[in-house]
C-alpha cells in the first residue's frame, strides 16, 4: 500500500474474528492492546470510567501474535512491540496505529521485557526477549537488532518467563528468569550494561533448581523487596529473594492450571488460572503471628516449609477474594494485572478470551474477605467484544452488498463467502452463502453502502445475479481474464462447498459447464502462468478440501488431472513445463510430482530432497494458495513483473539503488493493476466471512482527472535539470545553494523512492556527484514509466464519469459532515457529493503490508468528542483547530474566486474536486515525508529568507506547475504569495507535532472547502464569461497553480504567450550530469536549443503533463 | 428446488448430530490418543530412570562410516547433552593416530535434541489443558488447537531433520572445539549434529592458504557438511578444508520419536479434515 492510498473499510455486520492471545494495558491506562491468533492487533479505548470500546485493528503480522510489551518509556513515546509466531517483530505507535519498525528474526519470542537505564544507556533501551531458544536475547528497542545475549553457564535451556527486579536496597537491577526445566537464573542487569555493549559474555550470577515444571510467571514483590512469587502450572511458590529459600508451596486443585499471578501489595498476591478464575491471597507471616498471638500457634494449616529451615519468615496464604469469568467458563484466556499506585489509576485485572472478549475487574485497594472469613467475590466491572462494537454502531458497519439482500427478502443479510474485484470492468463479484453470485458495479455498491439519500441507487442498482448454479456456499471465485488477457472476457469460474466448479458467461448469465470434482469444498482456484500452457491453452487449477488438486481445461470443458494422494494441505503448486509435471508442495514439507499427461504420481519426496525440488523451478509457480493478508498477496501478484524490471535497473552509484528502484517499481506496478479505485476483499483465518476495503489512489485520481493524456516524456523533470545546470554554470559561487534547490526540486520527486539522508556537504565534488545521482534517480524512474506502455491505455479504460464519481466518494468519506450544516448543504449542492450515512472506517497504511483500519465506533473513542456531532465524520477534535490554523494562513485568493465565476457549473464542480484532491495529495505527501527530506525542506526555508529574490524552492512541493510557468517566463521574482510558504511550513510543522495524516487531510479539506464555499456564498455563480485576456497572462499564471486544471482554451492562451521554450529531453541531461563535472555543462545551452527543435510541437500545450508527471513521480 | 431444500434440511439435522458427536466424543478420543503418543515420544527424550537431574542414563554410541576407518568416535549421550567423547583420527598422510576426548568437567548440549524435546513438551502442555472435562463449542476452536499443536510438532521434527547450516568460521568459533583435552590441534575442526535419526560427527582437516597464493579466496557459505576445498578466514589466517571425515551412528530412540511425530501429525491433520467436512455448518454460528 502506498502512502497516497486512502483506504475505507466496509466491515459488514459481523466483526472479524479476533482470538486474543496476548493482552496488555498501556501505562497511561487509556488503551488496551490485544494480539490475536489471526495475526492482527486490536487497540481498545479504555475510558476513565473503565468502559471499553474497540478503536482500530492493526494488520501486519502474518502469524499468531505471541506477546506484547511496551517498547519505550510510555510517557515519552507511546510505542509497543509485538512478536509473532513466525519471528516477526513490530513496533507500533498505539496513538495513531502506525508501524514504527519491523524485523523478522529467526527466533520465536514468548515474553518480552522492556529495560531502560537512563543514566547508563544511550539509545532507546533494550527489549529482553525469551522464547523457543536458549537463554535471553537483548534486542535494541529502536532498530530491533540483536545486540547480545545473556548466556547461562549451567544447563542452558529455553526460558519460560522472566521479570526485571529493580531493588532500591541493593542498587542493582537484576533479570530473573525461570527455564523450561525449572531452573531459576539471575543476571545482573545494570552493572553488565557496559560488558554487553562491548559484546563480552555475561553469565548468570546465580542459578537454582526449583523442582517444578511449566513455570508461568515470576514476580518480585516491590513492596517488601523480599518475596518472590513463582507460578507454575500445577503449583505456586513463594521464595525469599535474599537466599531463594522456599517459603510456601500451594498446589492447584484437580483439573486446574495456574496461568499467572502478580503481587498486589505487601504480602498480598493474586493468582489466576487458565480457565479464568483468580484468587487473592493474604500471605500471613506465621512467625510474627506466633510471636504475637501464641494461642493461635495451632492453626490448621501448620505445614512447615519442606526444607524445614530456620523460620526467618514463614508465611502461609489466606484466601481473601475470588474472581471468575462468569460465562463461557471453560474458554481459554490470557490475563494480566495492572498495578498502578498513582491516584487516578485503577488496579485492574483484565482478561482476553479466545472468543475475542475482554473482561475487566476493578480490584479494590484493600481487598477483604467476608465477615465470616469466607472469600468475597469481586464482580466483573466491564466486558466487551468486537462484535459489541459492531452491534452498537451498526450504521458504520455497512457491508458492500447489504442493499441487495435488502430488496431481495428484507430478512437476513446474505453472507458473502468469497469475492473478487475486476478492475478492468469495475465489477465486484460476490459469492454468497446460499450459492448465489452477485455481479455489480463496485463503485455504485460502495456508494450505496456508504452514502445517504442515494435511494436511487439502493433500489435499482444495476447488477446481475447468477442463481441456479450452486446450492451451497460459494467458496472461491476466479475471473480468468483478469490474470491473462488471452482468455475470454465473459468467463467466470466459481467453486462451491459441494465440490462443484462452474464456468459462467457473465454477460449472458449462462452456465457454460459444470465440473464435479467429488473432493470436498473447493478451497481455491488458481490460474496457470501465461507462459505455461497445456495444448496451447492455459489451465485452471483447483484445490479442494480433501487436499486434492484438479486441473481443469476450460476450452476443452474437461478435467485433465485429479491428484488425490496428498495427506496434508497444499501449500504450493508448481509447473514443470518441459517434462509436463505438476509439482505439489504440502504443509508437511513433502512434495508430490504428478505427470499431467498420464495422471500418475511420478514421485513422492520428503525432507531435504523435497525442498530442493521445490526450489529448482522457481518461476513456474502457480500461486501460493494460503496467504494471510490479501494486501500481501496483491504485492505477490506484482512480484514477477517487479523482479523483471528491477533486475535491469541495477546500476548507478547511488548507495542502495536496487532497493529504491524496486520500491518505485512496485509502486508503478501497483498502479498499473489497481487504477484509482480498487476493492480489496479481506478474509481472515478460520472464518469464511470477510469484509471489503475500498482503496482510493489519490495520486492516480488527480492524474486521471487532468484533461490531457499522459505522455511518456516528462518535461518538468528535464526542465529542472536544465534549470539547475544553467544556474550551476552562472553562479558558481552559489553552488551549494543551487544544489539545495536542486534537492528540493527533486524532493517531491523522490519522496517515495529515495529516502536517503541528504548531507549538506559544501564540497563541490560531493555536490556534483549528488546532482548526478538525483538525475539518475529521475532517469531511472522515467525509464520504468516509459516501459509501462500499457499504463495509459489502462487508465483510459477508466472512463471519466467513473473517475469523478470515485473522487466524489472519496471526498464524501473524508469530509467532516455535520460540523457546519450550511457547509454540508453547500457541498451537496455545489460539489454534487452526497452525505455519509455515518462515520466511515478509514485505514492508514504504514507501508506495503502494514496498515491499520478503524473499527465501527472509533469516533466515540475520543472521550473529549462532543455528542453534538452525532453524525459527524470528524476524525478528532484536533482537526478543527488545525483547520482554523490553516485557514488563517490561507491567502485570500481573489484570483481563484474570479476564476470560478468564469466557468460553467459542471466544469467548476469537477475542477473544484480536482483542486481539493490535489491539495489533499500534497498534504498527504508532506506529512508522510521521511524525516531527512523534511529537514532538507526546512533548511530550504531558511535559504529562502536569505535569497528571497530567487524563487522559492518550497513552492515546488506545493505546486510544481507554478514554478514551471515562472521559469518559462524567465521571471526570477516570486509571484507566489508568501502565504503558500507559510502553509507549507504549517503542514511540515504538523508532521513534527505528530499530527496524523488523516487528521491533516481532513483539516486541510475542511479549510479549503470552507474557503471555497465562502466565495460561493458571497457571489452566486455567474455563468457569463468574462474576458480572460484582460487579466493578463501573469495573472493567469498566478491562477494556474491554484486552479491548474483550467480548461484547454485558457491553457492554450497561456502557453502561447509564453516564450517558446520546450523542455529538454532528460536522457541528454543524464549523459551530461553523469559525467559529474560542471565544466561540461558549458555547452548546455546549445543542446537545449537542439532539442527544442526536435521536440514536437504538440508537447507545448501539454502544460499539464508537467503537473501530472511530476506528481506521479512524487 | 423445493425437494432439494427439504432433503438438505433432513440432511442438515443428521449432519449436525454427527458434528456434535465429533466435537464431544471423537475429538477427545483423538486428543487422548495424541497425548499417549506424545508422552511416549517425550519418554524417549528423557530416558527411563531419569526424572531428577543427576541420574540421567548414559548411552554410548560408536560412530563409524562404512567406507573408511580413518575416524572413529565414541560419544556418550546423557539426555540432550554429550557428556563424553573420544575421537580417534588416523592422519591420512603419515598414518599417525590422534586421540582426543572431552574434558571431564564439560558437557555439550545438543541443541537440536533439547529444542525437539521442548517442542514436544509444549505440545503435550497444550493438549493437557483440554482434558475430557473441556467442552469444545465450535470447530474453529479445535482447528486452532490442532494448528498450535501441529506447529510445535512440525518444529520438533524439523529440528531433527534439518541440522543447522553453519559456516566454517562459526564451527571454529563454537564452544565445541574448546571442549577437548588435549586441545584440538589448530588444523582440526569438529562438529556434532543430529540428522534425522543419526548422530553425526564431522572432522575437518585444514591447511592454511599462503597469503600470496594464486588461488582466489572465496569464503564458503553455510552448509551442513562442507566439502574439501571450502575456504574461510579465521583470525588473520585463511584456511582451506583439505579432508572431511564424517561418521555417524543411528540413535534408536530418535527414530522412534520421529515416527511418533509423523504419526501424531497425521492424526492432527485427520482430525482437522474431519472438522472441515462440517465447516459449512459451524462457521456461521456465533462463537
Amino acid at each position: 500500500m502506498r502512502s497516497s492510498l486512502q483506504a475505507v473499510a466496509l466491515w459488514g455486520k459481523k466483526a472479524p474474528p479476533h482470538s486474543i492471545t496476548a493482552i496488555m494495558i498501556t501505562d497511561d491506562q487509556q488503551m488496551i492492546v490485544t494480539g490475536s491468533q489471526e495475526g492482527q492487533l486490536c487497540l481498545w479505548n479504555l475510558s476513565s470510567e473503565l468502559k471499553i470500546s474497540a478503536k482500530e485493528l492493526l494488520f501486519g503480522h502474518s502469524a499468531s501474535v505471541t506477546c506484547l510489551s511496551r517498547a519505550r518509556d510510555f510517557s515519552k513515546q507511546p510505542f509497543i512491540v509485538s512478536a509473532a509466531e513466525n519471528g516477526e517483530m513490530c513496533v507500533w505507535n498505539v496513538t495513531n496505529g502506525q508501524r514504527v519498525e519491523k524485523a523478522t528474526l529467526p527466533y520465536r519470542h514468548t515474553a518480552i521485557c522492556y529495560y531502560h537505564c537512563s543514566f547508563r544507556m544511550t539509545g532507546e533501551g533494550w527489549l529482553l526477549c525469551c522464547g523457543e531458544y536458549q537463554d535471553v536475547l537483548i534486542i535494541d528497542a529502536k532498530s530491533l537488532v540483536i545486540i547480545h545475549t545473556f548466556i547461562s553457564s549451567q544447563s542452558p535451556d529455553w526460558i519460560n518467563c522472566m521479570c526485571i527486579v529493580h531493588s532500591m536496597r541493593i542498587q542493582e537491577d537484576s533479570l530473573l528468569v525461570v527455564s523450561v526445566a525449572g531452573e531459576l537464573k539471575v543476571w545482573n542487569l545494570s552493572s553488565s550494561i557496559n560488558s554487553i555493549q562491548e559484546k563480552q559474555d555475561v553469565y548468570e550470577k546465580e542459578s537454582k533448581f526449583l523442582n517444578a515444571l511449566n513455570c508461568r510467571t515470576i514476580r518480585f514483590c516491590t513492596f517488601t523487596e523480599r518475596l518472590l512469587l513463582v507460578v507454575f502450572s500445577k503449583c505456586w511458590k513463594v521464595y525469599d529473594y535474599c537466599d531463594f529459600s522456599l517459603l510456601w508451596t500451594e498446589v492447584s486443585g484437580s483439573g486446574q492450571f495456574f496461568a499467572g499471578g502478580e503481587v498486589l501489595a505487601a504480602h498480598r498476591i493474586i493468582i489466576w488460572t487458565e480457565d479464568g478464575h483468580s484468587y487473592i491471597y493474604q500471605l500471613l507471616n506465621r512467625w510474627a503471628q506466633m510471636a504475637a498471638y501464641k494461642t493461635f500457634s495451632g492453626l490448621s494449616k501448620s505445614i512447615y516449609p519442606a526444607d524445614g529451615r530456620v523460620l526467618k519468615e514463614t508465611i502461609y496464604p489466606h484466601l481473601l477474594c475470588s474472581i471468575s469469568v462468569q460465562e463461557n467458563k471453560s474458554l481459554p484466556l490470557v490475563m494480566g494485572y495492572m498495578n498502578e499506585r498513582k491516584e487516578p489509576f485503577y488496579k485492574v485485572l483484565f482478561s482476553g478470551e479466545v472468543s475475542g472478549r475482554i473482561t475487566l475487574w476493578h480490584i479494590p485497594d484493600v481487598p477483604v474477605s467476608k465477615f465470616d472469613g469466607s472469600p468475597r467475590e469481586i464482580p466483573i466491572t466491564t466486558t466487551w467484544t468486537l462484535q459489541d462494537n459492531f452491534d452498537k454502531h451498526h450504521t458504520m458497519s455497512q457491508s458492500i452488498i447489504d442493499h441487495f439482500s435488502g430488496f431481495k427478502d428484507g430478512a437476513d443479510t446474505a453472507v458473502v463467502t468469497s469475492s473478487e474485484y475486476v478492475p478492468s470492468l469495475d465489477k465486484l463479484i460476490c459469492g454468497c452463502e446460499d450459492g448465489t453470485i452477485f455481479i455489480t458495479q463496485a463503485l455504485n455498491a460502495a456508494k450505496a453502502g456508504l452514502l445517504e439519500g442515494d435511494s436511487l441507487l439502493k433500489g435499482s442498482l444495476p447488477h446481475k445475479v447468477l442463481k441456479e448454479g450452486h446450492h451451497h456456499s460459494v467458496t472461491s471465485l476466479l475471473y480468468p481474464h483478469g490474470l491473462s488477457s488471452k482468455l475470454d472476457q465473459s468467463w467466470l469460474v466459481s467453486g462451491d462447498q459441494d465440490s462443484w466448479v462452474i464456468l459462467w458467461d457473465i454477460y449472458t448469465e449462462e452456465i457454460l459447464h459444470k465440473f464435479f470434482l467429488q473432493a470436498g469444498p473447493v478451497t481455491s482456484l488458481l490460474m496457470s502462468p501465461e507462459n505455461f500452457k497445456l495444448r496451447s491453452h492455459q489451465v485452471i487449477c483447483s484445490v479442494c478440501g480433501d487436499h486434492s488438486v484438479a486441473l481443469l481445461h476450460l476450452e476443452g470443458r474437461r478435467c485433465l488431472l485429479s491428484a488425490r494422494k496428498h495427506l496434508f494441505p497444499v501449500r504450493m503448486i508448481k509447473w514443470h513445463p518441459v517434462e509436463n509435471f505438476l509439482i505439489v508442495g504440502c504443509a508437511d514439507d513433502s512434495v508430490y510430482i504428478w505427470e499431467i499427461e498420464t495422471g500418475t504420481l511420478e514421485r513422492h519426496e520428503t525432507g531435504e530432497r523435497a525442498r530442493i525440488i521445490l526450489n529448482c523451478c522457481d518461476d513456474s509457480q502457480l500461486l501460493k494458495p494460503e496467504f494471510v493478508l490479501p494486501v500481501a498477496s496483491e504485492i505477490h501478484k506484482h512480484k514477477s513483473v517487479e523482479q523483471r524490471s528491477s533486475s535491469s535497473y541495477q546500476f548507478g552509484p547511488v548507495p542502495c539503488p536496487g532497493l529504491q528502484v524496486e520500491s518505485s517499481c512496485k509502486v508503478a506496478d501497483a498502479k498499473f493493476f489497481s487504477g484509482p479505485f480498487n476493492v480489496l476483499p479481506v478474509k481472515t483465518k478460520w472464518s469464511n466471512a470477510g469484509f471489503h476495503i475500498l482503496l482510493f489512489d489519490l495520486e492516480n485520481l488527480v492524474e486521471l482527472l487532468l484533461p490531457t493524456p499522459i505522455c511518456d516524456v516528462d518535461p518538468s523533470n528535464s526542465f529542472y535539470g536544465s534549470e539547475i545546470l544553467r544556474r550551476a554554470k552562472s553562479t558558481v559561487e552559489k553552488k551549494t545553494l543551487t544544489l539545495k534547490r536542486n534537492k528540493t526540486a527533486c524532493g517531491p520527486l523522490s519522496v517515495e523512492a529515495e529516502g536517503k539522508p541528504v548531507s549538506e556537504s559544501p564540497a563541490q565534488g560531493d555536490n556534483t556527484i549528488k546532482l548526478s545521482e538525483e538525475n539518475d534517480g529521475i532517469k531511472r524512474q522515467k525509464k520504468i514509466k516509459s516501459s509501462k506502455k500499457m499504463r495509459p491505455t489502462q487508465s483510459r479504460k477508466f472512463d471519466a464519469n467513473l473517475t469523478i464519481d470515485t473522487a466524489k466518494l472519496l471526498l464524501s468519506c473524508l469530509l467532516p459532515w455535520g460540523v457546519d450544516k450550511e457547509l454540508d448543504n453547500l457541498c451537496i449542492k455545489h460539489l454534487n457529493i452526497l452525505k455519509l450515512q455515518g462515520p466511515v472506517s478509514l485505514g492508514l497504511a504504514s507501508n506495503e503490508d502494514h496498515f491499520s483500519l478503524m473499527l465501527p465506533g472509533w469516533d466515540l473513542c475520543n472521550a473529549e468528542m462532543n455528542k453534538d456531532y452525532s453524525k459527524a465524520n470528524l476524525f478528532s477534535r484536533k482537526v478543527l483547530d488545525l483547520s482554523n490554523k490553516y485557514t488563517s494562513t490561507l491567502p485570500n485568493q481573489a484570483g481563484m474566486s474570479r476564476e470560478l465565476e468564469n466557468i460553467s457549473d459542471s466544469f467548476q464542480e469537477s475542477n473544484t474536486i480536482v483542486y481539493l484532491l490535489s491539495k489533499l495529495f500534497l498534504v498527504n505527501k508532506l506529512v508522510n515525508m521521511p524525516l531527512e527530506l523534511a529537514c532538507g525542506i526546512d533548511s530550504s526555508f531558511k535559504m529562502e529568507s536569505v535569497h528571497n529574490k530567487m524563487k522559492n524552492p518550497g513552492n515546488d512541493i506545493l505546486n510544481i506547475s507554478s514554478i514551471y510557468s515562472h521559469l518559462r517566463n524567465g521571471k526570477s521574482e516570486s509571484h507566489l504569495p508568501e502565504a503558500d510558504i507559510s502553509l507549507l511550513k504549517l503542514i511540515s510543522c504538523w508532521r513534527d507535532q505528530s499530527v496524523q495524516v488523516t487528521e491533516a487531510i481532513q483539516a486541510v479539506l475542511l479549510a479549503e472547502v470552507q474557503q471555497h464555499m465562502k466565495t460561493l456564498r458571497k457571489a452566486p455563480v455567474n455563468t457569463e464569461p468574462v474576458s480572460v485576456a484582460e487579466n493578463g497572462v501573469y495573472e493567469m499564471i498566478q491562477i494556474l497553480p491554484k486552479m491548474g486544471w483550467a480548461e484547454e482554451p485558457e491553457l492554450q492562451c497561456t502557453a502561447d504567450t509564453l516564450p517558446l521554450q520546450t523542455p529538454v529531453s532528460l536522457v541528454k541531461h543524464d549523459s551530461n550530469s553523469n559525467s559529474a563535472n560542471f565544466q561540461d555543462t558549458e555547452d548546455m545551452p546549445d543542446r537545449c536549443v537542439l532539442e527544442e527543435s526536435e521536440s514536437p510541437g504538440e508537447q507545448r500545450h501539454n502544460l499539464w503533463i508537467s503537473k501530472v508527471c511530476s506528481c506521479k513521480l512524487c | 428446488m423445493a425437494t432439494v431444500m427439504a432433503a438438505t434440511a433432513a440432511e442438515r439435522a443428521v449432519l449436525e448430530e454427527e458434528f456434535r458427536w465429533l466435537l464431544h466424543d471423537e475429538v477427545h478420543a483423538v486428543l487422548r490418543q495424541l497425548q499417549d503418543i506424545l508422552k511416549e515420544a517425550s519418554l524417549r527424550f528423557t530416558l527411563p530412570g531419569s526424572g531428577t537431574e543427576g541420574s540421567m542414563k548414559q548411552e554410548n554410541f560408536i560412530l563409524g562410516s562404512c567406507g573408511t576407518d580413518q575416524v572413529k568416535g565414541v560419544l556418550t549421550l546423557q539426555g540432550d547433552a554429550l557428556s563424553q567423547a573420544d575421537v580417534n583420527l588416523k592422519m591420512p598422510r603419515n598414518n599417525q593416530l590422534l586421540h582426543f576426548a572431552f574434558r571431564e568437567d564439560k558437557q555439550w548440549k545438543l541443541q537440536q535434541i533439547q529444542d525437539a524435546r521442548n517442542h514436544v513438551s509444549q505440545a503435550i502442555y497444550l493438549l493437557a489443558n483440554r482434558d475430557e472435562s473441556y467442552q469444545f463449542r465450535t470447530g474453529a476452536e479445535v482447528l486452532k488447537l490442532m494448528d498450535a499443536v501441529m506447529l510445535q510438532l512440525t518444529r520438533a521434527r524439523n529440528r531433527l531433520t534439518t541440522p543447522a547450516t553453519l559456516t566454517l568460521s562459526e564451527i571454529a568459533a563454537s564452544g565445541l572445539t574448546r571442549m577437548f583435552a588435549p586441545a584440538l590441534p589448530s588444523d582440526l575442526l569438529v562438529n556434532v549434529y543430529i540428522n534425522l535419526n543419526k548422530l553425526c560427527l564431522t572432522v575437518y582437516q585444514l591447511h592454511a592458504l599462503q597469503p600470496n597464493s594464486t588461488k582466489n579466496f572465496r569464503p564458503a557459505g553455510g552448509a551442513v557438511l562442507h566439502s574439501p576445498g571450502a575456504m574461510f578466514e579465521w583470525g588473520s589466517q585463511r584456511l582451506e578444508v583439505s579432508h572431511v571425515h564424517k561418521v555417524e551412528c543411528v540413535i534408536p530412540w530418535l527414530n522412534d520419536a520421529l515416527v511418533f511425530f509423523t504419526v501424531s501429525l497425521q492424526l492432527c491433520q485427520q482430525l482437522k479434515d474431519k472438522i472441515s467436512v462440517f465447516s459449512s455448518y459451524w462457521s456461521y454460528r456465533p462463537f
